[in-house]
């Protein structure tokens, strides 16, 4: 660094920097653009233009040299990355490779990760469900965690603000386990969806099956197309990067909107190796850089900084943010730094045969992928022997009747038949895990990565709250099932590693108490003020709702108080 | 050029060397990434494809080059363990014809091709595992081919790249939709 003058330092020196390029990483750059703030966004990945960098977005199936499938020597180098479903011929590009960024895990963990401009955004599955005050209420009601510092009445106003701009797709249920939002019209739910939506509401007093709330354009408001995307075209193969910016990702939306500003300085090959800390004025200073092109260390400056590397990666430059003042990490005072990791249980799905409803099929696809049943288990009190509970998807369907057997002329014939066959049904738990202080990530003392950053070493794994709550998704599912009077009904329960979910979330919490968490109510570090962690280490517990919507509430409601905070002179 | 023309460029190189063996019948024709086969056996994948889909007044497997998806399939998208399988099974699929019609495959009819095949198709046949696992694994991949050709998403069930619609509530009357794309 010695060779570098004032002028360059000048260069580097930013109002703002955002850490992170994906879901809320862009949202964190949208809004501190959007206020004039200059902002520097770093991504530890390529660059991925929305449309540009889709290479797969129009290939037809049987372009694919594999239809779909990976090459086995690609499934066999990454065993890790291959149990994810979405890890296909027509995606596998977006995924981080185990070999490319190796990390310990001291119990089995599948990390999924994407490390380009856009990160996971551009994968996600577009699940988008509010929190309610039965969540934020969760850890203080039964005695977990700590206590959320925040309460639904403070974020809804935000849920409402992302919402708006994203473009989410729903019904307004009016129920009171899943507040209603900003929603454009909601995917229908078909015949079976509908009368086991019917079946559930006569039967069970607390339990509901609306239609799955999504991340889609159904109808596009100007906003919307405003920002350059167009209407949801009903491919859902979003997996690839939509040429219509039909659904949420920071590369269609907030990346570009932000650029238009003219005051975002995007990244991309430039990992984080920790944020500077000034002892000193006692805040952070800035943010320490590899360029993964150069290897070269380069520092950049800035009034604030907003972490967003997700949960994880966030939690591993915090940690190997040292100072005098932070031996054991950034803001870590408290020694939670890394600890309270959490995630969601996936691991039981089931599936059955319907009689009936011949008389419809469906026609097109649904991006919304179907129904959602929020939770019902343990919401007004504690009614089991597991803590929290679960929500399900749930989707039907109806194929052409296609037979398997046989060879020849009959065969090839039938192949091509459009007679519909029978209507099947199946269901998948979300649940809810327990953030526990024995649920940890920590740098591995000797280990680095390429770039001399440490490896980031990982002990997270279920528990018997978990097993406990499988068994009752089972149970009660397959009651649901059975009541309806779905047939051959066939429960799975699987030993998935914790992560294959892809919510991993918590490890710098927010709390009110300094002494029992890393974060303020507004994501703000309680001990270097001018740091706000707004991705998923943030989360004080998981609820069972798809985070994401959740981050950019966060996110926009902390850039907008870092702003305010910044008029003051506060930071 | 872009990506699908790539595609469709590479697929004809592969599809090229499938169609010139360059070796006598005992020695191998095909080098693959994991093995060689030979001219017989590749004359044999071919037969079975096109017993399987055969060539009717639209195209069967051979004019859909299926031998070359099912091989590349094999080579490339398979376990090293089920390709020993399947290598194993291919050596001990002559014997079928065999037993039942005391001639080699490429000898038999088409109905007697057909009948080798459906023995398979028996639930309670004795073949081994290996063989089994040859069968449906050229079967497997000979439909999947098939019904992800471009002929067959374009022609018979047509794949929808950009459906624009999703309708819920799509009427079927005895097993078939009311109106197409309604």
């Amino acid at each position: 660094m010695a060779n570098l003058n004032i002028d360059s330092a000048k260069e580097r020196t930013f109002d703002a920097i955002v850490i992170g390029s994906g879901m809320s990483g862009g949202w964190a750059a949208k809004e501190l653009t959007g206020k004039g703030l200059k902002t520097l966004m770093l991504e530890r990945g390529r660059d991925v233009k929305h449309l540009k960098d889709y290479p797969t977005t129009n290939m037809y199936p049987w372009e694919f040299e594999h239809r779909g499938e990976v090459p086995m020597d690609i499934q066999e180098a990454n065993p890790v990355v291959n149990r994810c479903y979405a890890f296909k011929e027509d995606a596998m590009h977006f995924f981080v490779k185990d070999n490319e960024h190796p990390y310990v895990q001291t119990k089995p963990f599948d990390w999924i990760r994407g490390y380009q401009v856009g990160g996971k955004s551009l994968l996600w599955a577009r699940q988008t469900q509010r929190w309610s005050d039965f969540d934020f209420e969760g850890p203080a009601r039964d005695g977990f965690a700590v206590d959320w510092p925040i309460r639904y009445k403070d974020i809804a106003p935000w849920y409402s603000y992302v919402e708006k701009f994203a473009g989410i797709s729903g019904n307004k249920d009016g129920l009171d386990v899943l507040p209603d939002g900003e929603f454009l019209p909601g995917f229908p739910l078909n015949a079976v969806e509908t009368y086991f939506s019917k079946h559930v509401k006569e039967k069970y007093k607390n339990r509901h099956v609306i239609s799955a709330r999504c991340a889609h354009l159904s109808t596009p408001n100007q906003i919307h197309l405003d920002q350059g995307r167009a209407q949801c075209q009903r491919r859902t193969l979003c997996q690839r990067g939509c040429p219509f910016g039909g659904y949420f990702s920071a590369n269609a939306s907030t990346i570009p909107w932000a650029l238009k500003s003219g005051n975002l300085t995007l990244r991309p090959f430039s990992v984080v190796q920790s944020i500077i800390y000034d002892e000193q004025k006692g805040e952070a200073k800035g943010v320490r850089v590899i360029d993964t092109n150069t290897k070269e260390t380069i520092d950049y400056y800035a009034r604030i900084i907003f972490v967003n590397a997700a949960a994880l990666n966030t939690n591993l430059i915090l940690l190997n943010s040292t100072s005098h003042r932070f031996p054991n990490g950034l803001g870590n005072d408290s020694s939670v730094l890394g600890k309270y990791v959490a995630f969601h249980n996936y691991s039981a799905h089931i599936s059955a045969e319907v009689e009936g409803f011949e008389e419809w099929a469906t026609d097109g696809r649904n991006p919304a992928g179907g129904g959602y049943i929020p939770r019902f288990r343990n919401v007004f009190k504690q009614e089991t022997n597991f803590l929290r509970g679960y929500a399900c998807g749930l989707g039907a369907y109806r194929g052409y009747k296609h037979s398997h057997e046989d060879v020849g002329q009959d065969f090839k014939a039938g192949l091509s038949s459009k007679e519909y066959g029978p209507w099947y049904v199946g269901s998948h738990m979300m649940g809810e895990t327990i953030p526990k202080e024995s649920n940890f990530v920590a740098l591995d003392s000797s280990r680095k990565d390429a770039w001399g950053v440490p490896l980031l070493k990982i002990s997270v794994e279920y528990d018997d709250n978990d097993m406990k709550m499988q068994k009752d998704y089972v149970e009660q599912l397959t009651e649901m099932f059975t009541s309806a009077g779905f047939k051959n009904i066939k429960a799975e329960t699987d030993r998935r590693a914790p992560g294959l979910d892809i919510h991993e979330m918590g490890g710098a919490r927010m709390g009110l108490d300094p002494k029992t968490s890393v974060l303020n109510n507004w994501n703000q570090m309680h001990a270097c003020k001018n740091v706000f962690v707004t991705d998923g280490a943030s989360m004080t517990s998981t609820s069972c709702q798809n985070p994401s919507l959740t981050y950019m509430a966060l996110t926009a409601r902390a850039a907008d108080y870092a702003i305010s905070e910044m008029k003051k002179g506060n930071i | 050029m872009d990506r699908r023309t790539a595609i469709q460029n590479l697929a004809l190189v592969i599809g090229g060397a499938v169609l010139l063996p360059r070796c006598s019948k005992s020695n191998p024709s095909a080098h693959f990434k994991h093995f060689d086969i030979t001219f017989d056996q590749q004359t044999l994948i071919t037969d079975i494809a096109e017993v399987i889909i055969p060539k009717t007044n639209t195209p069967g497997a051979t004019d859909l080059n299926l031998y070359g998806f099912v091989m590349k399939m094999v080579d490339e998208c398979t376990k090293k363990k089920d390709q020993e399988a399947f290598l194993k099974g291919m050596a001990e699929f002559e014997d079928v014809p065999k037993k039942m019609f005391s001639k080699p495959f490429a000898e038999c009819n088409k109905k007697e091709k057909e009948d080798v095949l459906k023995s398979f198709e028996k639930k309670d046949n004795s073949y081994s595992k290996e063989l089994q696992a040859f069968y449906q694994t050229v079967k497997g991949l000979t439909v999947f081919g098939y019904t992800e050709s471009k002929y067959f998403m374009t022609k018979e069930i047509v794949y929808e790249l950009v459906p624009g619609r999703y309708n819920a509530w799509y009427p079927v009357k005895n097993g078939k939709a009311v109106a197409k794309n309604g």
